[in-house]
């Protein structure tokens, strides 16, 4: 049998993982409710009217949208390795598979994962909370953008997660720090995007936050190995 | 014996400084008594940059070669880091509620340091939940350079947070940033001096005045001014107070033809408000960043050994 691309082994990876979760859906679960929660409790007590009347809703809205984004993917994103772990089945995956394209693949699992979150909390926000997208150019800009850079900083970090001892309740806390500019510029352009604001004023917001997504892509590649292997 | 030295030097040494800084060291003229924080508050938050530098540092070597020495000195230094970081912000607290009136108020350096301590944090816990020690030296190592990745964009990002810093930079080093800035009608019309956000919004010739429209933002409100210069006596004509500061806002030069004139504002600090242009103070203070300096390493290089002591006991109970 011949040996398997980069590419040919991470979609592989991707493929395995995806089939799993769509078996038991155990993170998808946990991300969607989450998500659920966060607006129905918004909109239950301020009602659907509520926020969009306040003149600061946009900053309000924003910041709930993220915090709803965030803290669903912390429930679920590191799953797939924590996974591994305790089935014991990342020996075998080390064995059989680079570590890049274990990387690779487990990226765009989370990748998809991210999106289909977003787009979630997206519905539900507009649906619950009366949202209205001004700019919805660069409502998806940052949407996509904040997703991948989120996927970048936090895949290793589940890695590292998944060997430490603590599991589920140490990731929010190891994540939190390193997302943080993240979250400050994704917040604004949201904002932004939100009380239809230019793509001049979100420019350097966005560029800012291509470079974040750049630098962590680059230090987790760097690192995951050695993550991996530890 | 040379340990012994440097310890009871460094003891000295900063028992001095402490002296010098109430007893020798002046109050300030601007800020008073509360001023002389700048002798500790300042050097401690530098060394906590300097603790989280060595620690990406030495977590990188450690990654590099496993050496269990370079890992101790890692962890020292955020250790170090964390609790210098607690005397800044203890420090930098009691004199935001002196001057501004609130212990915190999400400045941006107060956000750099907060940001810093959650790091610190989460490195700790990461740590603590791990049993295999090596294992938590290689994760540890890992997450401090991932963390080190992260930091400096944060010190892009912050000043987008809160146009305005309260931190009183220019009262401590005058940086070009605090002299003024040239803005032009039809070309760059936003600028900032020291942490204030300024945008020209028309220039009008009055007689022998030109009279620049300008707007500022200061805690969070933005204030229309109009300083104007006199192109007879070639000098600023009016000047501005921004309210509820103790800054002067006046046009220092001017040039280029009208339609297209460029005009330097200058926002002035009335009164000496600058920390460590007063003699003694700075004296006080580079003695004061040596002695803190000094403290750090001798900290440091003790709590490696005693890293170093404690791991090789627990091999050696794992052995018998």
């Amino acid at each position: 049998m011949a040996k398997p691309t980069l590419w040919q082994a991470a979609w592989a990876v991707a493929y395995k993982d995806l089939q799993i979760e769509l078996r038991t859906r155990y993170a998808l679960n946990a991300m969607a409710l989450f998500a659920v929660t966060t607006a129905v409790m918004v909109s239950f007590r301020l009602g659907p009217l509520g926020l969009s009347r306040d003149p600061r809703s946009a900053a309000t809205l924003a910041v709930l949208l993220w915090i709803a984004i965030f803290f669903a993917a912390m429930n679920g994103l590191a799953r797939t390795f924590v996974r591994e772990e305790e089935a014991h089945t990342a020996t075998l995956l080390r064995l059989n598979v680079p570590a890049l394209a274990v990387y690779l693949g487990k990226l765009l699992v989370n990748l998809l994962i991210l999106a289909l979150l977003e787009t979630l909390v997206t519905l539900l926000f507009i649906g619950l909370l009366n949202v209205t997208i001004t700019k919805v150019g660069l409502f998806l800009a940052t949407l996509s953008l904040g997703g991948v850079a989120l996927a970048g900083a936090t895949t290793i970090l589940a890695t590292l997660v998944a060997k430490a001892d603590g599991k589920g309740s140490l990731f929010t806390i190891l994540a939190f720090p390193l997302v943080l500019p993240l979250l400050i510029i994704a917040v604004e352009t949201t904002e932004l995007a939100l009380s239809g604001g230019t793509w001049g004023s979100a420019g350097s917001g966005l560029q800012l936050l291509a470079a974040y997504t750049i630098a962590e892509h680059v230090a987790a590649l760097w690192l995951f190995e050695r993550v991996w292997e530890a | 014996m040379l340990a012994t030295t440097f310890k009871w030097f460094t003891g000295i040494w900063l028992a001095l400084v402490s002296l010098a800084m109430f007893l020798w060291v002046p109050a300030h003229e601007g800020l008073g008594n509360v001023g002389r924080i700048v002798i500790v508050h300042v050097p401690t938050g530098w060394l906590t940059s300097v603790a989280f530098l060595f620690s990406a540092i030495y977590s990188w070597r450690y990654l590099r070669n496993g050496r269990a020495r370079d890992d101790a000195l890692a962890l020292a230094a955020a250790e170090l880091g964390l609790i210098f970081s607690i005397l800044a912000t203890v420090t930098g607290s009691m004199f935001a509620k002196v001057v501004w009136g609130t212990y915190w108020n999400w400045d941006p350096r107060e956000t750099a340091i907060a940001a810093l301590m959650l790091i610190y944090a989460a490195y700790f816990a990461l740590r603590t939940s791990i049993e295999d020690r090596q294992r938590q030296r290689y994760l540890g190592s890992i997450y401090a350079l991932l963390a080190f990745v992260a930091v400096p964009f944060l010190i892009f990002v912050i000043p987008r947070v809160t146009d305005d810093t309260l931190h009183p930079n220019c009262a401590i080093l005058n940086t070009p940033n605090c002299q003024g800035i040239q803005l032009t009608e039809n070309g760059r019309i936003i600028g900032t001096i020291e942490d204030f956000k300024v945008e020209l919004l028309g220039i009008e010739q009055q007689a022998d005045l030109t009279v620049a429209t300008v707007s500022i933002l200061s805690n969070g409100t933005n204030y229309t001014l109009k300083p104007s210069f006199n192109r007879v006596s070639n000098k600023p004509e009016a000047i501005e107070r921004l309210p509820e500061t103790l800054r002067d806002v006046q046009i220092k030069r001017l040039s280029g033809e009208p339609g297209n004139q460029t005009v330097e504002i200058a926002i002035a600090n009335t009164g000496n408000i600058g920390l460590l242009t007063e003699q003694r103070t700075l004296l006080t203070f580079f003695a004061s960043l040596f002695g803190f300096t000094l403290l750090f390493f001798w900290l440091w290089w003790l709590r490696a050994d005693v890293l170093d002591i404690n791991e090789q006991l627990v091999q050696q109970g794992m052995t018998i």
